[in-house]
């Protein structure tokens, strides 16, 4: 040990990889904007051709904001669900959510409750929020809520949710069975401007919640009892990152349905490129998974002329090579 | 400093854990070894000093003030915890590993400044740990992420540090070396330090006071001296122990 000036090996500025991030975000919206069943022309649109103006105004940009708003929710809640649990596996729907929101959908199906606009994403939002109410409960333990339990307790949820589906699907009238998957293999179909706004504001209330938590958050790293020891109120903040980033999941999964994959990969592809904690990572995670659904959300609509393939496929087509290649480079 | 145990107890159930203990630490700074048999009770105990867990019974003090009435943080700035071997769930660079010694210091919005990176690089080359300060934890042997580990707790530069077997899984030289480097501690922070240690050869060569525990219980307090004799070895580890003059200590070997 020299008396040699001590440089500070501090992490590189957050500047360069924010900035490139959004750049990619700003390029994806763009094509999310140009492309889809009819090219938008921006010549049309600078001319002020009345149709182009409906297009973007009523058709393309609340679906390709949504697209950008719902990926970054889930990006976000899959990195503090990974986070709070040091689990690498656990992804947004980890607490029932997925399985609540799709019973409630389900039975709104069964009840045709669904025939009325707006129906679906508020019976589902509420089958998500009675999923994450019965998981903490099951889950407490004396005075703390155990990791283990949780997971077991969404596991297990998620597989009654399952029966109540199968259950409702069977007294569903056929007819109405396809516009009910068509929402459990995600769509952003017919997306309405009050959606996006609903959706942007749960989006900063959670992004603000779970940054005045994050210095707590990333202390998890080396587990509870050593964030304890640094003077984090675990079982406070563990409540707060849970049912933050499960109710803006079970709002997102209510406008979009289930889109797997983002919440799930967007962190480990943004971890391995900028290798920070959750401090970092949020926005990050946020951008790249706006970024991905978006470019998602593209190519579903595009690829085929006549209908729209799932979203959730094409988070995982693109997500998973992307993921891999990053995997192979590094260490 | 003074940090006390009055009656302290914590229940696992089925008569595991700590039953109503009596500890006081205070005055100058000690290199104290923790010992004692498997499931005796000593990660408990170090639970319990650093607020990790809370007693079922009894009273934990520090400074004369109950554990519980410490804001959480300003206890942490005082008191320094290292679980046994710790591990990320995500990799981490050895420097960034140390400055989060430093949350404590930290408000609810503010990321580490240059000062909270001069302690933490200070506390590296404390531990003879400077250059590993840009690896990654996954990369370093056993006895080096231990040097990382116990700079992370000095950047705090807390009063009194508690560390769960730290020599644990350590081939003979590094515990050598790391026993010297808590001495080394406690000689020039004039922290206190508190470890839990089955090296009782070791641990008596360089710590002030040793303290025995069994069944939930701390059986002895007392000198290494007074610790390291064939007779006590028998009652208290059921170990069948010779004691050898050499260097001017006594060592316990195997009777066989």
């Amino acid at each position: 040990m020299g008396t040699d000036a001590l440089t500070l090996p501090r992490p590189r500025p957050l500047a360069v990889p924010l900035a490139a991030f959004a750049l990619a975000l700003l390029i994806a919206l763009a094509l999310g904007i140009t492309f889809g069943a009819t090219s938008l022309s921006w010549r049309a649109l600078a001319a002020g051709d009345e149709t182009a103006r409906q297009i973007l105004l009523l058709i393309r940009l609340p679906r390709v904001l949504l697209a950008a708003i719902v990926g970054a929710t889930l990006a976000v809640a899959g990195v503090t669900f990974q986070t709070l649990l040091r689990n690498p596996l656990a992804d947004p729907f980890i607490l029932g959510v997925s399985g609540g929101a799709a019973a409630g959908a389900a039975i709104a199906t069964a009840t045709r409750l669904s025939l009325i606009p707006g129906a679906v994403p508020i019976v589902s939002f509420l089958g998500a929020c009675a999923a994450i109410g019965a998981v903490l409960v099951l889950a407490r333990r004396r005075d703390y809520t155990d990791p283990t339990r949780l997971l077991l307790s969404g596991l297990v949820l998620n597989a009654f949710f399952s029966a109540i589906i199968l259950i409702s699907f069977s007294l569903s009238r056929q007819s109405d069975l396809t516009a009910a998957l068509r929402w459990m293999m995600g769509s952003l179909f017919g997306t309405t401007w009050l959606e996006v706004g609903a959706m942007a504001v749960l989006l900063i209330v959670a992004m603000v919640v779970l940054a005045a938590i994050a210095n707590d958050v990333r202390m998890f790293v080396f587990g509870e009892d050593d964030a304890r020891s640094r003077g984090v109120d675990v079982e406070r903040v563990k409540l707060i990152g849970f049912i933050t980033a499960s109710i803006v999941t079970g709002a997102a999964v209510a406008v979009s349905g289930i889109i797997g994959f983002v919440g799930l990969l967007v962190p480990h592809i943004v971890r391995l490129i900028v290798r920070r904690d959750i401090r970092a990572l949020l926005p990050l995670c946020a951008l790249g998974g706006a970024t991905l659904l978006v470019f998602a959300d593209v190519l579903s609509r595009t690829l085929t002329p006549s209908s729209e393939l799932p979203i959730g496929a094409f988070t995982a087509l693109l997500g998973v090579p992307f993921f891999i290649s990053l995997l192979r480079k590094s260490r | 400093m003074t940090l006390t145990m009055r009656g302290a107890a914590y229940d696992y159930g089925e008569g595991r854990g700590l039953r109503a203990t009596d500890l006081t630490l205070a005055d100058a700074p000690q290199l104290i070894a923790l010992t004692g048999p498997n499931g005796s009770g000593k990660s408990t105990l170090l639970k319990l000093l650093a607020r990790v867990a809370a007693p079922s019974s009894g009273e934990i003090a520090f400074e004369g003030k109950r554990l519980r009435e410490w804001p959480a943080k300003e206890y942490a700035k005082r008191i320094a915890y290292l679980p046994q071997d710790p591990d990320p769930s995500f990799p981490m660079r050895a420097i960034d590993v140390v400055v989060s010694g430093r949350a404590p210091f930290l408000g609810r919005f503010e990321w580490e400044g240059d000062s909270d990176y001069e302690h933490a690089a200070n506390a590296l080359a404390m531990c003879d740990a400077a250059h590993l300060a840009e690896r990654y934890l996954d990369e370093m042997s056993g006895g080096e992420r231990k040097r990382v580990f116990l700079a992370r707790v000095l950047a705090a530069q807390p009063k009194v540090i508690l560390l769960d077997e730290p020599l644990s899984a350590l081939d003979i030289s590094h515990v050598q070396q790391f026993s010297a480097l808590l001495r080394d501690v406690v000689d020039r922070t004039a922290s206190t330090v508190v470890f839990a240690s089955h090296d009782l050869n070791w641990a008596a060569a360089y710590c002030d006071r040793m303290l025995v525990m069994q069944e939930g219980r701390i059986a002895l307090d007392a000198s290494p001296r007074e610790v390291m004799q064939p007779d006590v070895m028998r009652t208290l580890f059921g170990f069948d122990a010779q004691a050898v003059e050499a260097n001017g200590r006594t060592w316990l070997v195997p009777r066989v």
